[in-house]
């Protein structure tokens, strides 16, 4: 029974793509399916157009900075929270995961009415700031989960061997917990990459991102180049997920 | 009578003194609540005692992992509050092995060494050695993770072993392992402490471990240490009532002291006994707790003279354990252990009533706590 759960639910998630792949080879000028030839064409045109370029390269510095300050502040607030006990720690709790709550339709209300009296609306700038406050619980969470099952002794183990607190943390602390906190990156820069509410909002003309074009791009033509960036983005998300795996040695246990 | 805390004092020159150390976590109880202890160049030391009873954080002072709230520690004369865990030249060995689990098993050994600065050309011929030591030269390039426990173990004895240490800690470095590999490591550990000859404190709460591995043994209770002394003298002469159950199978008795009868005292429900004046540092007068081991009970024959102490026991219930059988009943409505070693005699059966009894010198008394 969980069996046939999974297959439908895998079956779900990636029948889209059955779609959208082979239309992103299609030679019509419609999303008509099934395609009448398949040819290369719209690939061209999307390496060819600066405005689907502009916006692919504004994602990618914003998802990039989006995560780097992301894991700057989350990685500190998940020690403090984990580690120590202080008055108010279920409200901070609970004001944390705030953003998880709020519809991104009232987030992105909020942070034009915030950023605008800034005077960073519209600013690539701008942009990074409301993605990174909507991206921290996740990465929070994911952090605190991995420091919840650090072993402490760890620690005192590099202590007693003569490491002091800085090269404890930098030599044993932070590889043991590189994978969560590898995850937690890898959420936020998803995340925003892939947001499309607020940066619809407060993008504006010069800080447009990919989601944001493509979300024009079917509102307003019907260009089946949208397809082509469905694909490619696919394929790099499967790429990232499938390469460490292959790549993971795995070690026989021997006794 | 209560421990006699000079017992705790070593008669050879003191390597590593605590003195009327405290330790309390809540503010309101002690964890470690007074501990005096000294422990010689060598000696291998072992902190017996239950579950809570402040064993883990004595050490974990002691390596500096937690502060005192007081009392001192010393090591070779100079006091050990001011300086932090990493300052100190301390090996410690964690009950799960805390390996670094992105690092190899010589990594792991090397580490110490990379973190105090040794030469270059020291680290990996030290390194070596110390996997030479615990006899896993051949698995040097593996992961924690690739090693079975025992093996995980050793790597941890071995990194707290490879820089040299003035100490070496071990938290019941075998708590997680099976009883066989249990026994190979002691004997493993014991080897290895032959050939370094490092200070070493050994925590555990297996009294056997405790007995068959340490130098002496100090016994800890509600964060007080109960008694410290050879093994041997723990298991025959315990100081109190906590130290005779908590080792051993015994059989207690109440008895009061009669002040006119030197030499004899009295079990309510049995009668006078005689005890040998020497074997308990007896009050004149009051109550006694009077400890006899099981195994120190025997069936009497008419051959045994009437020095023995004698009573009558009704068998409940035989426990063979192969090299021995041990007795369950009671006499005169008390429960009495026998442990009788070999085989059992014909006439050692369930509901039997049987004349057994013990030496007077096979008797400790202690005083009531
Ligand atoms: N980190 C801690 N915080 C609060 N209480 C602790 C901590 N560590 C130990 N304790 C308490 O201190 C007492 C002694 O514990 P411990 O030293 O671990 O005993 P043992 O090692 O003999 O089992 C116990 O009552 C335990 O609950
Ligand atoms: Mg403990």
């Amino acid at each position: 029974m969980p069996l046939l759960f999974a297959i439908i639910a895998t079956a779900f998630l990636i029948a889209p793509l059955f779609i959208v792949v082979p239309m992103s080879f299609s030679t019509s000028t419609s999303f008509a399916f099934p395609p009448e030839g398949y040819w290369l064409g719209y690939y061209r045109a999307y390496f060819a157009s600066e405005d689907w370029l502009i916006p692919t390269a504004n994602s990618i510095v914003i998802a990039f900075c989006a995560m780097m300050v992301t894991m700057l502040l989350v990685i500190p607030a998940a020690f403090g929270f984990v580690r120590h006990r202080f008055a108010g720690k279920a409200a901070i709790n609970l004001l944390f995961l705030l953003p998880l709550a709020v519809p991104h339709v009232v987030a992105a209300l909020g942070y034009y009415g915030l950023l605008s009296r800034l005077g960073i609306v519209g600013t690539i700038f701008g942009l990074i700031i409301a993605e990174t406050a909507l991206s921290m619980p996740v990465s929070f969470l994911v952090v605190c989960a991995a420091l919840k099952g650090y072993d402490r002794n760890l620690e005192r183990a590099a202590m007693s061997a003569g490491a002091g607190p800085l090269r404890t943390f930098f030599w044993v602390t932070l590889p043991v917990l590189r994978p969560g906190i590898l995850v937690a990156a890898l959420f936020a820069f998803l995340q925003t990459f892939n947001e499309s509410v607020v940066a619809l909002f407060i993008g504006g003309r010069d800080a447009s991102t990919l989601p944001k074009k493509m979300f024009e791009s079917i509102r307003l033509e019907t260009d089946p180049v949208i397809a082509v960036v469905s694909t490619l983005l696919t394929g790099i998300v499967v790429l990232a997920f499938v390469v460490p795996v292959l790549f993971r040695r795995k070690p026989a246990y021997v006794v | 009578m209560s421990f006699d805390a000079s017992a705790g004092r070593a008669p050879t020159p003191v390597y590593l003194r605590l003195t009327d150390v405290v330790k309390t976590y809540d503010g309101r109880t002690n964890a470690v609540d007074g501990v005096s202890l000294d422990i010689r160049r060598g000696e291998f030391i072992t902190f017996l005692g239950p579950s809570g009873s402040g064993k883990t954080t004595t050490l974990m002072m002691i390596a500096g992992f937690e502060a005192l709230n007081g009392g001192s520690i010393e090591l070779d004369g100079k006091d050990l509050a001011r300086s932090r865990p990493y300052e100190r030249n301390i090996g410690v060995v964690f009950q799960n092995y805390a390996l670094f689990p992105h690092m190899t098993a010589l990594r792991n050994i090397e580490f110490p060494l990379r973190m105090r600065h040794f030469p270059k050309s020291d680290i990996k011929k030290r390194a070596e050695q110390a996997l030479a030591l615990v006899g896993l030269s051949r698995f040097a390039d593996r992961h924690p993770r690739e090693l079975s426990g025992g093996q995980q173990q050793r790597v941890a004895l071995a990194r707290g072993l490879v820089f040299d240490p003035d100490l070496l800690l071990l938290d019941e470095p075998l708590g997680a392992l099976d009883k066989n590999l249990r026994e190979q490591m002691q004997v493993e550990i014991k080897r290895i402490h032959r050939e370094i000859g490092i200070t070493t404190i050994y925590v555990t709460h297996d009294q056997t471990e405790a007995m068959t591995m340490s130098d002496r043994v100090a016994v800890f209770s509600g964060g007080k240490l109960a008694q410290v002394a050879p093994p041997l003298e723990v298991y025959n002469r315990p100081a109190n009532r906590f130290v005779g159950e908590f080792i051993g199978d015994s059989n207690f008795f109440e008895a009061d002291v009669d002040p006119k009868r030197p030499g004899w005292v009295d079990i309510p429900a049995i009668g006078p006994v005689r005890v040998a004046e020497d074997h308990g540092r007896l009050p004149s007068q009051g109550t006694i707790d009077l400890l006899v081991r099981p195994e120190r009970i025997k069936i009497l024959t008419a051959n045994d003279g009437d020095h023995m102490n004698a009573l009558d026991m009704t068998i409940d219930a035989l426990v063979h354990y192969g090299d021995s059988v041990l007795a369950i009943g009671t006499s005169r409505g008390r429960p009495l252990r026998m442990r009788v070693a070999g085989t059992p005699p014909a006439e050692l059966k369930e509901g039997a009533r049987l004349r057994v009894g013990w030496a007077p010198q096979d008797a400790h008394a202690v005083a009531r706590s």
